[in-house]
């Protein structure tokens, strides 16, 4: 707020006030006081008008100043009460009130819908929890149960806890709270347990799984990890040639991370596809032509990596392979720490 | 026999889990009153129990901490939450190993197979007739010859050793390589099984893998 602003503003008193003048001026001639009276009434006039034009601009120019100052530097706007001076004037105290007021149903509003998410997320957690006890009863029965059907029934049912996991860990991944716990560990258990999950349709499509230099550790949450290589891998089984179809998966240990690549030699991705594979529900040519892609699988798997602090990049070339890496922050202070303990 | 008492609540889990026990040779207990676990516990002398977490009337990560004030009885934990918290917590609270539900049942029945030899660890030798079975340098012995298997082929022979007499699947031997990070494909089952037929025909031993044709193999005695 400047100067010329104010007396924009103020236009309206000010016209009214030199209309007032005039009368009074009119007046007094009109009862011929004398000259030094009418100069003597006249400066207390224009010099208290000027007065109190000058305090009033001086305190709103203050407060509005400071106010505009702290909004614009203010990452969240939403916390400028916290930082206002108590206004001496009566229209800055109604502004502050009501911006009081207006924050407080709005953070009630806020907390209802977290609350209300919170809510959805632990029942969706619960639910699928609940649902995982049929599908390990049914994985029994068919173990006890040989048939010729039982091979079939099997995939299915993977397929049924695959899309479990999926809404499980996107529930978890778009969850504000910390639901995961980094420690130590080591990635040849994690992708042994991939390995397994996908044993039976590996060897019925004849996909070679070459997995070697593995053997080491790394800072993560090894069940997030699991379902992060588990999709990648699911995805290479996916598009995976009919012929001398393999997967690779190779760890590699640099200075400052811990680089995991999973390498397939199957159908790729098309050069305008791929720097969206990332993105939700985008289910790219391979995707569409296959019809039981979803789109959320990279999706997911991106975000849990955000959450992580792992980086995630993706590699391809049309018809010829499809290499995703994860990279590992070696953590220093860990390092630090691992190393005092060893020597 | 050993002994496998079973804490779930899901009675059609535990059931099949109670079959899928038996058939594999273990005597097993499925639990009815879950306010008197450690009593029974205390009675019946398992020699493993599996252990869920979610559970009528207590809590299973609790009933562990209890468990294991009173015992030594391994312990694995078999429940549907996958978090790396409670299974965490349930290590440290002294479960010996912590498996998701829905397993491989092939899976879960090689972990209990690990757990139990891990606690009655004895340096007693293993013994195939008269060959002397030694793992960690992948020989078999007699007091003549000595011959080295790969580790592969140590894998196959032990577990057809584990289950002697019965029919093992190509599934399970399968099962059992890929948990040891050998992801082998089927030719290479088939390869190696041969490789090791003939290594033990040159000591002697033909003909003691049979193979059932559509069901498996089985080592006899």
């Amino acid at each position: 707020m400047n100067k010329k602003e104010y007396l924009k503003d103020k236009s309206w008193l000010l016209a009214i006030k030199i209309v007032a003048y005039i009368i009074i001026l009119l007046i007094l001639l009109a009862f011929k006081v004398n000259k030094e009276a009418t100069l003597a009434i006249s400066l207390v006039y224009i010099v208290g008008m000027m007065i109190e034009l000058a305090i009033d601009y001086y305190r709103k120019k203050t407060f509005y100043n400071n106010f505009k100052e702290k909004l614009e530097k203010l990452d969240q706007k939403y916390l400028i009460t916290e930082l206002l001076d108590d206004p001496s004037f009566v229209e800055g105290k109604i502004l502050t009130n009501s911006l009081y007021e207006i924050n407080k149903s709005m953070i009630e509003k806020i907390n209802e819908y977290k609350i209300k998410t919170q809510d959805f997320k632990e029942y969706v957690e619960l639910w699928i929890h609940e649902v995982k006890l049929p599908v390990s009863s049914l994985t029994l029965m068919l173990h006890n149960r040989k048939s010729e059907e039982n091979k079939k029934l099997q995939e299915q049912l993977a397929r049924l806890d695959n899309y479990l996991e999926q809404i499980l860990y996107y529930v978890r991944s778009e969850n504000a709270e910390k639901d995961y716990l980094i420690t130590s560990i080591n990635l040849a258990k994690v992708i042994s347990n991939v390995a397994l999950k996908n044993k039976d349709i590996l060897l019925e499509k004849k996909i070679n799984l070459m997995v070697s230099d593995v053997n080491i550790d790394v800072l993560t949450d090894s069940k997030w990890l699991e379902f992060i290589i588990n999709q990648i891998i699911d995805n290479s089984i996916k598009y995976s040639k009919e012929k001398n179809a393999y997967i690779k998966i190779v760890a590699k240990e640099e200075d400052d991370r811990v680089d995991l690549a999973i390498y397939d030699n199957g159908i790729g991705i098309k050069k305008e596809d791929l720097p969206r594979v990332f993105e939700k529900t985008y289910t790219g040519t391979n995707g569409r032509s296959s019809k039981n892609s979803t789109g959320m699988g990279l999706y997911i798997v991106k975000k849990l990596c955000e959450r992580l602090n792992h980086k995630i990049s993706i590699k391809s070339v049309e018809k010829e392979f499809t290499c995703v890496k994860i990279s590992f922050i070696k953590n220093n202070y860990y390092q630090i720490v691992k190393e005092r303990g060893e020597g | 026999m050993q002994k496998i008492k079973i804490i779930e609540d899901d009675l059609s889990i535990a059931s099949e889990l109670k079959e899928m026990l038996e058939n594999a040779g273990y005597i097993v207990d499925i639990t009815e009153d879950f306010s008197t676990v450690l009593e029974q516990l205390k009675k019946q002398k398992p020699s493993l129990i599996l252990l869920d977490i979610n559970l009528p009337k207590i809590n299973g990560e609790i009933l562990l901490q209890q468990i294991r004030k009173e015992m030594n009885t391994p312990i694995i934990m078999v429940t549907s939450k996958n978090s790396e918290v409670d299974e965490v917590l349930s290590m440290s609270y002294g479960a010996d190993d912590y498996i998701t539900k829905p397993y491989n049942p092939t899976i879960l029945l090689l972990r209990i197979g690990a757990v139990l030899k891990r606690s009655n660890r004895t340096d007693k030798p293993q013994f195939y007739r008269d060959l002397e079975v030694i793992p960690q340098k992948g020989i078999l012995k007699t007091e003549k010859i000595e011959i080295v298997l790969t580790k592969n082929e140590m894998i196959i022979f032990l577990h057809l050793l584990q289950n002697i007499n019965k029919i093992v699947t190509r599934d399970e031997l399968m099962t059992d390589l890929w948990n040891n990070s050998e992801y082998i494909n089927d030719n290479a089952l088939t390869v190696n099984i041969s490789r090791l037929r003939s290594k033990l025909k040159v000591i002697g031993y033909q003909d003691v893998i049979e193979t059932r044709k559509g069901q498996g193999y089985i080592l006899y005695e």
